[in-house]
């Protein structure tokens, strides 16, 4: 984990934000909501509910008209230059339109995000195939990313948000265009990553992925939150579980380890 | 120490992604040096000629009579207060008819009948050899017209103006070309980066959102000039070389290179040019990143 985590207790935290796209489109009104370090959220509801500004106002690529936001206890409103670079470094977001490079190869697609953080060449490569092993793409390492389909697309892109091992995973609708067995390889993929301390907020409308879940499950209705339960009482034994991990820098998982 | 292969590893994705744009910018930088340092070249090579120039650069003052000590060194005063000389040399009638006679040699019997001072006196001036003299001889003649019993002054007046005029025209193609080169690179440069930019729109979107940081986006642009630069100067010196030692062997007999020995730039000089486009492209590069990422 490359956060250098801060002793905030959420990693996430929204105090009554809303959001206004210009010049009158209200797509958020007074969201409050803390995800705890270490949980999966899944924030759920229609089409234009405003799933997707809540994730772009939690990686800082929109600002919330009002309200605050705060990220690994980083009010997002004051943050700038190198502080937000590298928090962003820290959450890995599967983007609804995926912004894959598409003259770029897979593999070329995945290192991204873990060049920013100038890791060993090495390393990317030993990660970029684990995952496309894992995803069920590791013939198309060298394919360049506009002959994908689009559920191979998504797979991409999803690898390329897990693979610098962020502590805050932003999934936007990661299973929209996969089938059932895929869709299984995503979550188990998002579960071994949370099981490593990395914190989850997947937005989707693919029910058949929360259905039997027992995480927390938000309902967005027309900018509004609308099932809201308060956030649970902060983790503190899973938060202590992270450090001492952060401590020892090996890392014994399948999916991270770069050996 | 990752940084930095990080970043050279970025650098050389993106010069050989857009090699082609690449190219066009390195031989604009190329031919501009290239020009630059041509004209550049002959200007300090003429401008070392001058002072191979010896006796065609001496001014003789022809008097009306035989100078006695004491004007002789008036006139010398006189003379100095314009411009520092190598020499004054006083010629009397006398020694005029010798060197008269020996130059005409078996002929000298021609002279037989004439008076030993039928020639005039007068004064040599060896102005110190430099470009700068050269400039001014026009008005050093003017004035030593102007002082007393001065019959005349001659000097290698036509071919002097011309020399004069030619150095003048090369001083403003040097500063042309020179300009040309600030341009060419700076802009040519700039806007080949701001090409890729834009062809690169949406990688460095993503960069910024998967958090790289303001070095690792802008370094590879700032590299990729100063390598253009570098590479573009080097190879328009090289040219230059080439073209210098192709026409010292073929025009080897002729006059010009007679009169002037032709060298080329020192080392140091060398190093400047390819150190000060390197130096203006970078620039350019970085100008053409803040502008379009805003940073
Ligand atoms: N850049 C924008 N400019 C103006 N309005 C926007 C912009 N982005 C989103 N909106 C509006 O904000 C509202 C919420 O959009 P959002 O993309 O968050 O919905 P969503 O819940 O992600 O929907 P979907 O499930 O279809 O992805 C919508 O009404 C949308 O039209
Ligand atoms: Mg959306």
């Amino acid at each position: 984990m490359n956060s250098q985590s801060n002793n905030s207790r959420y990693m996430v935290d929204l105090v009554k934000v809303s959001k206004i796209y210009l010049p009158d489109i209200q797509a958020l009104t007074d969201v409050s909501l803390s995800v705890n370090r270490g949980e999966i959220l899944f924030l759920i509801g229609k089409s234009g509910a405003g799933k997707s500004t809540l994730l772009r106002l939690l990686s800082r690529m929109d600002k919330q008209t009002k309200g605050v936001v705060e990220v690994d206890g980083h009010d997002l409103s004051k943050i700038a230059g190198g502080k937000l670079q590298r928090l962003r470094r820290n959450i890995g977001f599967a983007f609804q339109d995926f912004k894959l490079l598409p003259d770029k190869t897979v593999a070329q697609n995945i290192a991204v995000a873990m060049e920013v953080s100038y890791t060993r060449s090495s390393v990317i490569r030993m990660r970029t195939k684990k995952l496309l092993h894992h995803l069920g793409l590791a013939d198309k390492y060298n394919t360049p990313a506009c002959e994908l389909s689009r559920g191979e697309q998504q797979r991409v892109s999803i690898a390329r948000a897990v693979a610098n091992n962020p502590g805050l995973i932003l999934a936007d609708e990661p299973t929209g265009n996969l089938d059932r067995e895929t869709t299984q390889l995503v979550m188990d993929l998002f579960r071994k990553y949370n099981e490593r301390g990395a914190t989850l907020v997947i937005a989707t409308h693919d029910e058949s992925i929360y259905r039997d879940t027992d995480h927390r499950i938000i309902e967005l209705r027309e900018g509004r939150i609308v099932n809201g339960h308060p956030a649970p009482e902060p983790d503190h034994a899973f938060a202590d579980r992270m450090d001492e991990e952060q401590g020892s820098p090996e890392e014994d998982d399948l999916w991270m380890s770069d050996q | 120490m990752n940084f930095i292969i990080a970043v050279f590893t970025q650098t050389f994705r993106n010069l050989f992604q857009t090699w082609s744009a690449q190219l066009l910018t390195l031989i604009t930088i190329t031919l501009s040096v290239l020009i630059f340092a041509f004209f550049y070249l002959i200007y300090t090579n003429v401008q070392h000629a001058g002072q191979q120039l010896d006796d065609d650069l001496r001014l003789v003052i022809y008097l009306d009579e035989e100078p006695a000590e004491e004007m002789q060194e008036e006139y010398r005063k006189k003379i100095v207060k314009f411009d520092k000389v190598e020499r004054i040399e006083f010629v009397s009638s006398k020694e005029a008819y010798g060197r008269f006679a020996a130059q005409l040699e078996e002929d000298r019997d021609v002279l037989e009948d004439m008076p030993r001072d039928f020639l005039p006196p007068s004064i040599e001036v060896y102005p110190v050899r430099s470009l700068d003299t050269l400039t001014k001889i026009k008005r050093f003649s003017d004035y030593l017209v102007s002082l007393p019993g001065v019959l005349k002054v001659q000097y290698g007046r036509e071919w002097v103006e011309r020399f004069y005029t030619f150095v003048k025209l090369l001083r403003i193609i040097v500063f042309l070309s020179g300009s040309l080169l600030i341009l060419t690179t700076t802009f040519m440069v700039a806007n080949t980066i701001r090409l890729t930019l834009l062809s690169r729109k949406d990688e460095l979107e993503l960069l910024r959102l998967v958090g790289a940081s303001t070095h690792y986006i802008r370094l590879p642009f700032f590299l990729e000039g100063a390598l253009q630069g570098f590479i573009g100067s080097a190879a328009g010196m090289a040219a230059l070389f080439l073209l210098f030692n192709w026409i010292k062997l073929r025009f080897a007999v002729s006059s010009i290179f007679q009169l002037f020995e032709f060298t080329f730039f020192p080392f140091p000089v060398v190093i400047a040019i390819i150190v000060i486009s390197s130096l203006l492209c970078a620039g350019g590069s970085f100008s053409s990143t803040r502008k379009f990422l805003q940073l």
